[in-house]
């Protein structure tokens, strides 16, 4: 008779062979490609990338522009979620369709409407001048300031969700506790509830980071051609300029970076929670 | 023996059913294209307004096909019809001449003959290409795009680099087929030769577009987005756009005109081929009878302010009189132009 646990492991057959013929065989394929080369196998490929200052240049971009944006999304995120932990009733279905309602919006409408407000005559501009901060415009469009702002935009339910599901299911009399032996709010927050909500901070970052280190149509609406990410270079690369080694180790780049955040964040989610 | 998952599901029932269900979701694309009167056509971004409200219910009534189109730029299609090389999904190809040479060196068209075409008699000499590999069907005219209010005209190519633009002027990448325009008046005023000498000069066009960086706002390589800045006033430049997409919108009361500027205009290499070994292949070739027939240059000629193919027809678009139209080496243009994108955004990159 087969185990309970390989039985309910069959379950699993259609989702993980689905995985195998749509990701994995593909990845594996791209992964091969970097490495072959006319006389067999070859770092020559990951020798040209990194030995081009074009492409160091855009890959330190895209690092800075994902931690940029996840850094302000989560600045916007932590007090959202912990507003939304508290809320009841109307407020928290308030909450929630704000947060999830925009993502049936697609990037390209946001882009333009971003377009609308950073323009030198679009809202922002106009309200700075008309409360004084600056006498004439301020150039905001094709910006890496714009671009960060605008993902963090998409980008922002990842970043609440998963704060919001770990403060939700804290402990309240632990504060409580803390309180009544005499702890500030500021004690209280940084040695008690910061700590515990920690593993969703976490988890909300890698997620955003993840999505912003990958982003292709938000960068290239936002801030075109003259700043370009890693995978605007991929698109490059196989589509224009036809070099298919080259697309193929800035996609095992991409995909390196992201391992890492994964393998990363759950090591710090662990550690995290074991201390607790 | 046989193992129950649950009530009565066994193993290999399930197995069975999960293997047909993968292989129905994985099918379901070809079963649903086995449909005779389908055709898938690829074409640019910027037909869509045309391909929907024209070419469509013509194809429906007179051929019978039911036209899918997938709008994107040329090179984008090139991949499409290369990475399916074994096994075309698209019948039919609507795309620039520079990336037609690389699809016909490719090994990936068909030609395209008088008994299956016989509209394709009717063309000017010079819209047959490499013994019919492709033919052009609509030839829009190029040259500034700029905002009325802004401006009263673009006199000059020079005009994109006056330092009173600073900050004003959008150029497409070389990415985009109409990118080669701006390129070739870097050339021209660069080399300070005519452009049909100066297109080979390329190492003055690169330099003289450095000087360029100044008034950019930025370099586009999705058209509509760069184009909405022009209408709303936010650049008074747009470079390398054309009559098929300006004139429509000034026609429409947008602030926008297209200029001539005095130097030369250009020819948008607009091509049609058959996709080698795509599906309906009797319908394709019925699809660019038509595309090339009167009715259909007519329409599209009048609706995208472009100059017809088909001698027969006398519509479309007006070329600016007294100002040479040029069309470049298309060949030396695909020959090297991954390099040129490469160092183009290497150059433009901030």
């Amino acid at each position: 008779m087969i185990a309970r646990s390989n039985r309910i492991a069959l379950l699993a057959v259609p989702g993980l062979a689905f995985l195998a013929i749509i990701y994995a065989l593909p990845l594996f394929l791209l992964l091969f490609k970097s490495i072959q080369g006319a006389e067999g196998l070859t770092l020559a490929s990951y020798i040209d990338f990194f030995g081009d200052e074009f492409n160091r240049t855009v890959l330190w971009r895209t690092l800075r522009v994902a931690l940029l944006t996840t850094l302000l999304a989560l600045v916007i995120a932590y007090p959202t979620a912990f507003a939304m932990a508290r809320a009841k009733g109307i407020w928290l279905t308030v909450f929630l369709v704000a947060l999830v309602l925009p993502m049936s919006l697609g990037v390209i409408v946001k882009a333009f409407a971003w377009s609308i407000l950073f323009r030198s005559n679009g809202f922002i501009n106009t309200t700075l001048q008309a409360i004084g901060i600056t006498d004439e415009p301020v150039r905001m469009l094709f910006t890496e300031t714009a671009l960060v702002i605008g993902a963090a935009n998409v980008f922002l339910p990842f970043m609440v969700l998963p704060i919001y599901s770990v403060i939700r299911q804290l402990n309240k009399s632990l504060p409580e506790a803390a309180s009544s032996l005499g702890a500030t709010p500021w004690f209280r927050f940084t040695r008690v509830t910061l700590p515990l909500s920690l593993p969703g901070v976490v988890a909300g970052s890698a997620f955003t980071f993840s999505l912003a280190i990958s982003m292709y149509v938000i960068p290239s609406l936002i801030v075109g051609e003259r700043q370009q990410t890693l995978s605007m270079l991929i698109a490059r690369s196989f589509l224009y300029l036809r070099n298919e080694p080259l697309g193929s180790t800035i996609s095992a780049v991409l995909l390196a970076i992201a391992i890492f955040v994964v393998l990363f964040s759950s090591w710090l989610a662990g550690r995290l929670g074991a201390r607790q | 023996m046989k193992h129950s998952l649950g009530r009565g599901l066994t193993r290999r029932e399930m197995l069975k059913t999960s293997a047909f269900a993968t292989l129905g979701t994985l099918a379901a694309p070809s079963i649903l294209r086995a449909q005779t009167s389908e055709l898938v056509i690829g074409c640019a971004g910027s037909h869509t307004a045309w391909m929907e409200s024209i070419v469509t219910p013509h194809m429906k009534d007179t051929i019978g096909a039911d036209i899918i189109f997938e709008g994107t730029k040329s090179s984008v299609n090139l991949e499409k019809m290369s990475s399916n090389k074994d096994a075309p999904y698209l019948s039919v190809v609507q795309m620039d001449d520079p990336v037609m040479i690389q699809a016909v060196e490719a090994g990936l068209l068909t030609p395209i003959t008088p008994d299956a075409v016989p509209n394709m008699t009717d063309l000017r000499p010079d819209a047959t290409h490499m013994d019919g590999m492709w033919c052009n069907y609509v030839q829009p005219w190029a040259g500034v795009a700029y905002n009325t209010d802004k401006t009263d005209g673009v006199p000059s190519w020079t005009a994109l680099w006056d330092p009173a633009n600073a900050g004003q002027v959008v150029i497409p990448s070389l990415q985009n087929t109409e990118g080669m325009w701006t390129l070739l008046s870097a050339a021209m005023l660069g080399s300070g030769l005519h452009f049909a000498q100066a297109q080979y000069e390329i190492d003055a066009a690169f330099a003289k577009l450095e000087e360029l960086k100044p008034n950019l706002l930025t370099v586009y390589s999705t058209m509509s987005q760069a184009f909405n800045l022009l209408e709303q006033g936010e650049i008074s430049m747009l470079s390398g756009n054309f009559s098929s997409y300006t004139l429509p919108r000034k026609a429409q009361g947008v602030p926008v005109d297209l200029a001539a500027p005095s130097e030369g205009i250009f020819a948008m290499p607009s091509g049609i081929c058959l996709v080698k070994g795509g599906p309906n292949p009797e319908l394709a070739q019925a699809y660019v009878n038509e595309m090339l027939g009167p009715v259909m240059q007519a329409a599209v000629a009048d609706f995208a302010s472009s100059v017809p193919a088909n001698t027969t027809v006398t519509a479309g678009a007006i070329v600016p009189e007294g100002v040479p139209i040029y069309s470049p080496d298309w060949s030396f243009v695909a020959s090297n132009r991954a390099a040129w994108i490469d160092r183009f955004d290497k150059l433009m990159a901030i």
